[in-house]
C-alpha cells in the first residue's frame, strides 16, 4: 500500500501554523478539569512571581491547540450523511494523506520533548511533516504506521515542545 | 497531587518506585468531556454503534490522547516545582476499553549526572485493573542535585554525553 504517491507525502515540513485561539483560561480549566487535575499552576491564581510567570497551561496543551478557526468549512457538518466519516479532521497544516485516508485510524504512541509551559495570553505555532510511512504486518493484519513530528512554539519563538506521534491505518 | 518539594537527584535510586496515580473507572462521561475540552471528535470515543459495527472495535476506546495526560501528570507531579520532565515516549500497545480503571506507574532505570542537574530515567507503563499493561514507555526528568543551581527554565538540555 506503500505506493510513490504515499511516499511523497514524507519529508517536506508544513508551512507553520497559528492556533487560531491564544491560550485561554477558560479553555485551560476545561483541559485541566478533563484530565482531572488540578495544579495550581493552571489557575488563574497562579501568581505572577512564580517559576513560570504567571498562569500556565499544562504541558501537552499546545499539542492540542490546532482547531478549526471561526468561518472555516465545517467537516461534521459537510459529512452528516457520510456514515463511514469517523469523525477525525487533519490538522490544517499538514495534508491528509488521500491514499490512505479510507482506513480507519488508531493513535499508535509518542515522544514527546518538553522545554516550556505555555502562559496564559500566548499564541502557539507549529509547523509539522510526515517523517515517516511504513506498512507492517501484524497478527492483527496489515498496519500502516504514519509518523507525524511537530514542533510547536509561542507566538514569539520560543520552544515549547516537540512531538513525535505515530498513528496507525488499519487494513480491515 | 503535585508534590510541595521537589526531590534531589541524589536521593533517587534506581529500582524506586513512584506512587502511583489512579484514575476511574473512566465512563463515557469522562470520555465525552476530554473530547470535549480538545476538540476531537473521533467517534470511537463516544460512538459505540461506529465503534463497534464499522471500525470493528471491541468497545468505545480510552483516548491515547487522554492516557498520555495521566502519564506527563504522575512525572510532574512528582518533579514539583523545581524540577523538569523533559522527555516521555510510549506506545499503545493494547486498546483500553471504556469502564476501565487505570494506573500509571514509574520505576527508575537509570541515573546521569549533567552540567548542572541530574537526569533521572524511568520505565512506565499504564496497567488497568486486571494489571494488564497497555501503554509501555520510558521518560527522563531532570532534578536539582543537593547544593547545585536550580534547574533552568525555559528548560535547556544538557549536551549529550
Amino acid at each position: 500500500m506503500i505506493t510513490d504517491e504515499v511516499r511523497a507525502y514524507i519529508g517536506p515540513w508544513s508551512e507553520t501554523e497559528v492556533a487560531c485561539d491564544p491560550v485561554e483560561q477558560g479553555a485551560v480549566r476545561r483541559f485541566a478539569q478533563a484530565i482531572m487535575d488540578d495544579d495550581p499552576d493552571y489557575g488563574p491564581d497562579a501568581g505572577a512571581g512564580g517559576r513560570y510567570g504567571g498562569p500556565v497551561a499544562p504541558p501537552l496543551f499546545p499539542n492540542h491547540m490546532m482547531r478549526r478557526a471561526f468561518g472555516t468549512p465545517d467537516p461534521i457538518q459537510d459529512n452528516a450523511g457520510n456514515p463511514d466519516f469517523d469523525g477525525v479532521v487533519p490538522g490544517q497544516g499538514l495534508p491528509a494523506i488521500r491514499p490512505l485516508a479510507h482506513l480507519p485510524v488508531l493513535n499508535g504512541g509518542s515522544e514527546f520533548e518538553f522545554f516550556r509551559h505555555a502562559r496564559f495570553g500566548e499564541t502557539v505555532t507549529v509547523r509539522q511533516r510526515y517523517a515517516d510511512i511504513q506498512e507492517k504486518q501484524t497478527g492483527k493484519g496489515t498496519m500502516i504506521l504514519v509518523v507525524i513530528e511537530s514542533e510547536l512554539r509561542t507566538g514569539a519563538g520560543e520552544l515549547l515542545l516537540r512531538a513525535r506521534r505515530t498513528l496507525i491505518r488499519r487494513v480491515l | 497531587m503535585k508534590s510541595a518539594v521537589t526531590p534531589f537527584y541524589d536521593d533517587v535510586a534506581i529500582g524506586d518506585e513512584l506512587p502511583r496515580l489512579r484514575k476511574g473507572p473512566l465512563t463515557t462521561m469522562h470520555l465525552m468531556r476530554w473530547s470535549a475540552a480538545m476538540e476531537n471528535w473521533h467517534r470511537i470515543h463516544y460512538d459505540r454503534t461506529f465503534a463497534v459495527e464499522h471500525d470493528k472495535l471491541p468497545d468505545l476506546l480510552i483516548n491515547g490522547s487522554f492516557k498520555q495526560q495521566f502519564v506527563v501528570q504522575l512525572l510532574k507531579d512528582w518533579a514539583g516545582p523545581g524540577g523538569w520532565v523533559w522527555k516521555v515516549g510510549f506506545q499503545f500497545r493494547a486498546m483500553n476499553k471504556v469502564g476501565e480503571a487505570l494506573e500509571v506507574w514509574a520505576r527508575v532505570k537509570g541515573k546521569r549526572e549533567a552540567a548542572g542537574c541530574g537526569l533521572v530515567a524511568f520505565e512506565l507503563g499504564i496497567v488497568n485493573e486486571h494489571g494488564a499493561e497497555s501503554t509501555p514507555g520510558s521518560a527522563v526528568v531532570a532534578l536539582p542535585m543537593r547544593g547545585g543551581p536550580a534547574l533552568p527554565y525555559p528548560f535547556v538540555p544538557p549536551a549529550a554525553g
